[in-house]
């Protein structure tokens, strides 16, 4: 958001602050209309998720006979909640500060930013992508904003939202079919092919998306909001997978304008076949040469308990607020950024 | 061949057998997937921009570019004059490659300037520079009860921005060079 002084002189700043206290505002409004119960769970955690590529940031806590204790902040609220599911509650929310390590300080990224995570128990990934829809109308009308702005795009926000999966999308833009790429051989010689470097190291992952950033993601979203859906199983250690087709798992990610919203999951509730998701994603991480810590056991007990069949979404709010307003960088959003803080 | 984390705004890279300045660049980390850096380059034959993903595991053939703090002097038609202090050597800088940073240039100001193969190809500014306000109309009573919180005022160079209502004529002032806005009293 820049420095104080400039938020006081600059009437287009000063909006935008504003407008993000409104959002916050109306967020809460909005899930409060629909019966959520906001939660309030740890910012600090003594074993944060196993996402190959994320980089918790590092905490220590001094017990009263200075014994040292590594903890880490959260890069978001998902274990916690899930265990509030296991408790017996069906709708719940929370919006709070998550941290990300090895992020850019500015464009669309802060090491700190905002989130709103929701779940519903029972509820489906197509149940929180109606929810989206109607919190960015119901943001959009409380504050008589009907263009939401990023860069050069402009997207009306009264059309109805976009749904394409996956597999539709490297159709329309690669005209090939995905289920034939579904293995790492087949993806590097696809990636070769396009002229992108393949080295011995790439992961699948890594492969998927240079083709996916390259090709697809800059397109999406850009005169109407996109969900898109139907992920390789590979690429969702927390969704279940897709009834039609276990090849493919039920994750959706919200694209507005070329940038990602938000990225959510048909949650997989199975105890078992998440243990061994993550389990998998640490040996992923050492592979990486990350740092890693044991597989919440305390998770895995909520999910043994039971969690009622459930649907999640994790969306960026400050993100939300550069659409909105929009602001010219996530500096713009931010009161006092990291970027600003350390200029 | 370099590492991604090389790559910075007026580095020139060679793709596919193309020489290209980076005019900007952001490191991303998505999360699901490796990290990339996301840049958008201009060819330097044809002046064309392309956007390139690069994962960070990949290597970035980055050519040699030196790095001089230059001296703006002035336009000369299309294409800005700069002076290296220290050879007193003068050299002139397409616009097309100066781009939008060309309006804040103002005579005297010290710039980093890319030089590739004696051709200068990249100029950085400074994110804050100072400028003399020469034109300024008046605040006039019952302007912020109006709403008016701002008004247009033409500095030094001749670029024209919003300031707050209580700049006058004659007073210095900083300009952020990222947002074209007016940043505080200098």
């Amino acid at each position: 958001m820049s420095s104080w002084i400039e938020i006081k002189d600059n009437p287009r700043l000063k909006k935008i602050y504003e407008t993000r206290l409104q959002i916050l505002r109306l967020i809460r409004e909005f899930f409060w209309s629909q019966n959520f119960v906001e939660a309030e769970t740890p910012i600090a955690l003594h074993l944060p998720g196993q996402e190959p590529y994320l980089n918790p940031m590092p905490v220590e806590f001094l017990d009263p006979r200075l014994e040292s204790h590594k903890f880490f902040l959260r890069t978001s609220p998902e274990y916690a909640l899930k265990k509030l599911l296991a408790t017996g509650y069906e709708k719940v929310f929370e919006i709070g500060k998550c941290f990300r390590n090895e992020e850019s300080f500015g464009g669309t990224h802060n090491p700190e930013f905002t989130m709103i995570e929701w779940y519903r128990a029972p509820g489906t990934y197509l149940d929180f992508m109606d929810d989206t829809e109607k919190l960015f109308k119901y943001v959009g009308e409380k504050l008589s904003i009907g263009i939401l702005k990023y860069k050069e795009n402009e997207i009306d926000l009264a059309n109805t939202w976009q749904r394409i999966t996956v597999k539709d999308l490297w159709k329309k833009y690669l005209n090939v079919n995905l289920d034939d790429y579904l293995e790492i051989e087949p993806m590097k010689k696809l990636v070769s092919g396009l002229g992108y470097q393949v080295s011995d190291s790439d992961e699948y992952e890594d492969l998927f998306y240079k083709i996916f950033l390259n090709k697809i993601e800059t397109q999406l979203g850009q005169d109407v909001p996109t969900f898109v859906y139907d992920y390789p199983a590979q690429l969702c250690s927390l969704s279940k997978k897709c009834e039609d087709d276990a090849r493919y798992a039920q994750r959706a990610e919200l694209y507005i304008g070329g940038l990602e919203l938000a990225n959510g999951f048909g949650e997989l509730v199975d105890a078992r076949a998440q243990k061994d998701n993550l389990e998998k994603d640490k040996a992923l991480r050492a592979r990486l040469n990350r740092p890693i810590w044991s597989v919440d056991p305390d998770f895995i007990a909520a999910l043994e308990s039971g969690i009622k069949p459930a649907g999640g979404i994790a969306l960026g709010v400050d993100r939300m607020v550069l659409l909105f307003t929009g602001a010219l960088d996530i500096n713009e959003v931010i009161f006092q950024s990291v970027k600003d803080q350390l200029n | 061949m370099a590492s991604t984390s090389d790559v910075r705004k007026g580095v020139v890279i060679k793709h596919q057998n193309d020489l290209f300045v980076v005019v900007e660049f952001q490191h991303i980390n998505p999360g699901k997937g490796a990290a990339f850096v996301r840049t958008r380059m201009k060819n330097l034959g044809n002046g064309k921009v392309i956007e390139i993903t690069y994962k960070t595991s990949e290597s970035v053939d980055i050519v040699s570019v030196m790095f001089q703090t230059m001296q703006y002097l002035y336009k000369s038609g299309d294409n800005y004059a700069f002076m290296d202090m220290k050879s007193y050597e003068q050299i002139e800088m397409d616009g097309d490659l100066v781009g939008d940073d060309g309006k804040y240039l103002k005579e005297g100001l010290d710039v980093i300037v890319g030089v590739y193969e004696d051709r200068p190809v990249s100029i950085q500014i400074p994110k804050k520079i100072q400028y003399t306000v020469v034109e300024a109309a008046p605040a006039v009573k019952g302007d912020s009860a109006a709403g008016n919180v701002t008004k247009e005022v033409k500095l030094d160079n001749g670029l024209y921005i919003q300031a707050p209502i209580f700049i006058k004529e004659g007073e210095e002032v900083l300009v952020n060079t990222e947002t074209g806005e007016y940043s505080a009293r200098a």
